[in-house]
């Protein structure tokens, strides 16, 4: 159950999130704890996940209780999700609702499955809004920041400098450090030729950033678009975005501090080719050998054909690109149980299987060159329960 | 072949792009030809609609240092194609650029080079480089990218202000897919489209006739940023439209043939 109110200049940033947590997928959780009310997200292929935290001093008013279960007495949060499509044309129009609307008052009816967003604006015009929403548990990413060996602060209007520089039609970004100076690239594949677009790329001094501290020279291969709805986000709350990455292959995560909010974005990275036989990158393999029996094997990530890798991709099953990360929904966590994942209404949800390859088809680069062995949904369940360590926890 | 250029000036850098930006609006790709006192921006498409263009601009009028190498002696020029909207999209990151250079570099394969110096809020320099792809042109291929004649023209007059001209055509656009440019001696335009149900005709002044394609003028309006200094309209009857504009420092001809 969930009872909230803000302004109208909360309600500006409220839908910011949303608008950001939009570019990951067409769904969104309303996750409200006595820690404030989460918006989750993520995205089919399991590539990009976020979460906007909003801590109840952020709202004018703030109420929230789990609902107990008649028959069996057991608590339960509330499980919603809602369709971005339905929540999103809601909150347009950002700096006209912040000028008309004087309250603005989500509830929930647990009741009919439905949130109320209700919003009282000037001239005594009260919109209201019944959404209805899907029972489902939400999915929680657990990333350890401090255990990232790289670390920048930067505000977000350089980002936003670097970003507009890469067109629509480049999905993907890499990001070069070294102790002396950041690199925002596009990210070269192997078969350029004259169809190509542009390469461009962006030298960002140290001094740039707030906060600077590279441990390991990196370059890392991400998706533009996740990291586009994160600084749109990060303008509208004026606060620097701390990025903590490590070695291609590990997710890195984006991050916003403030008083009334916190948001993290973690987003999966390209592995590396084994041609660098760095050792962060046999670390990596030798991890997940040592946690996955599935048939696929990791030389798949050796394969530089392009047109190899393409074969590879349409015979297994989508890939979850998490590396150590514990996927699991908040239950588990309670139950201090397996990461398996739970469903109420599972015949509502797709499964992992086809389904999801086909909406990834703009991330195919992406999934086409990560090696297999990162968990399915379906996969966790063979597994042995994961230990707490390694260090992985949500800052 | 060689070339390297450097723009310092902000005014010209603004100009050099917009310029840019409205080849980019007339097609998706142009021909970019280097010679030693000018470059040319060059659209011939004579299997198509036979639309082609023609820009010139002076290099001392935009760049600081300009050297290039041709072919070779006795063609000391460099054809190359690109996709204009490449280079258009590159310039317009250098907005707060102290100093632009551009270069013919292969990486790969052949590419313009565009490197510049940004100007970042705490005042220290950032750089940026773009790897725009571009084809060398075989000299064969040279003859048909020359620049066009002028055609004697039955009717020559100058063009009233074309963002009045593109705001009537474009809601022609909607009735009819033909224009009919008509013009006199006497220094009046008319611009007019039949349908079965109605005659639009906007007169800027009266006669001598031509029939186009609405969408290619229109797309060539669209162009249009800048106000020229001086703008001539050539109409050989039946046969063609010749748009000629002359900005500060660069020239475009416009060539539209007639519907048959």
């Amino acid at each position: 159950m969930l009872k909230c109110g803000m302004s109208g200049s909360q309600v500006k940033v409220f839908g910011k999130a949303i608008q950001a947590l939009s570019r990951i997928s067409d769904e969104l959780w309303l996750d409200p704890s006595e820690k404030g009310l989460a918006l989750r997200s993520v995205n089919s292929c399991r590539s990009a996940y976020g979460c906007v935290l909003f801590s109840p001093v952020f709202f004018q008013h703030y109420q929230w209780s789990t609902s107990v279960d008649m028959n069996n007495g057991t608590k339960s949060n509330l499980n919603c999700k809602l369709g971005i499509k339905s929540i999103l044309p809601i909150f347009r129009c950002l700096n006209s609702l912040e000028r008309n609307v004087e309250v603005c008052k989500i509830f929930t009816r647990s009741d009919k499955c439905k949130v109320v967003i209700q919003l009282f604006c000037r001239h005594g015009i009260k919109k209201t809004h019944n959404v209805c929403f899907q029972e489902s548990q939400p999915l929680q990413v657990i990333f350890e920041k401090n255990t990232c060996s790289n670390t920048l602060m930067i505000q977000p209007r350089v980002l936003a400098e670097a970003i507009v520089l890469f067109t629509s039609s480049q999905e993907e970004v890499t990001l070069a450090v070294t102790p002396l100076e950041v690199c925002i690239k596009s990210s070269t594949e192997e078969s350029m030729d004259l169809n190509s677009s542009v390469y461009s790329e962006m030298f960002v001094g140290p001094h740039e950033f707030e906060f600077f501290q590279i441990g390991v020279d990196t370059e890392i291969t991400f998706c533009c678009k996740e990291l586009k709805g994160m600084l749109i986000f990060s303008e509208a709350t004026h606060a620097p975005i701390t990025m903590h990455f490590d070695f291609p292959g590990k997710p890195m995560a984006l991050n916003i501090d403030h008083m009334l909010l916190e948001a993290n974005f973690v987003l999966a990275t390209l592995a590396d080719e084994p041609s660098r036989a760095s050792s962060p990158q046999s670390l990596c393999l030798s991890q997940k050998r040592k946690r996955s029996d599935l048939p696929c094997s990791n030389s798949k990530v050796g394969k530089k054909d392009s047109k190899g890798m393409e074969s590879i991709s349409r015979k297994v099953a989508p890939r979850k690109l998490y590396a150590d990360e514990i996927l699991s929904n908040i239950s588990a966590l309670e139950n201090s149980g397996s990461p398996i994942m739970k469903r109420v209404n599972s015949d509502t949800e797709e499964e992992p299987g086809s389904p999801s390859l086909r909406k990834c088809k703009a991330k195919n680069n992406l999934m086409e060159v990560m090696p297999k062995s990162y968990f399915c949904i379906s996969d966790i369940e063979h597994l042995p329960p994961l230990s707490k360590k390694p260090g992985f926890g949500v800052g | 072949m060689k070339f390297r250029a450097k723009i310092a000036d902000a005014a010209c850098l603004n100009h050099f792009t917009r310029v840019s930006c409205m080849v980019a609006k007339l097609a998706r790709t142009c021909t970019l030809r280097i010679r030693p006192h000018a470059l040319n921006f060059i659209l011939a498409d004579p299997a198509g609609g036979g639309v082609s263009m023609w820009c010139e601009l002076p290099q001392e009028n935009f760049f600081s240092e300009f050297q290039m190498e041709g072919v070779s002696e006795d063609n000391n020029a460099i054809y190359v194609e690109l996709a204009a909207e490449n280079l258009s999209r590159a310039l317009k990151t250098a907005q707060n650029a102290r100093a632009l250079k551009v270069k013919l570099t292969n990486k790969h394969f052949p590419c313009l080079t565009v490197s510049i110096e940004l100007v970042s809020v705490s005042s220290s320099s950032r750089m940026v480089t773009h790897d725009i792809p571009v084809k060398v042109i075989p000299r064969k291929l040279w003859r048909n990218l020359q620049e066009p004649t002028v055609p004697d023209a039955d009717v020559s007059i100058y063009l009233p202000v074309l963002k009045t001209m593109k705001s009537v055509v474009e809601k022609m656009k909607n009735i009819s897919n033909q224009l009919i440019i008509e013009a006199n001696l006497n220094g009046d335009l008319n611009l007019k489209i039949e349908s079965e149900l109605v005659c639009v005709t906007t007169h800027f002044k009266d006669l001598g006739e031509v029939q186009v394609d609405i969408r290619k003028f229109l797309q060539f309006l669209a162009g249009q940023q800048v106000n020229p200094t001086r703008g001539v309209c050539n109409i050989v009857s039946h046969k063609m439209v010749h748009f000629d504009l002359l900005h500060e420092d660069v020239s475009l001809q416009y060539f539209i043939p007639a519907l048959s």
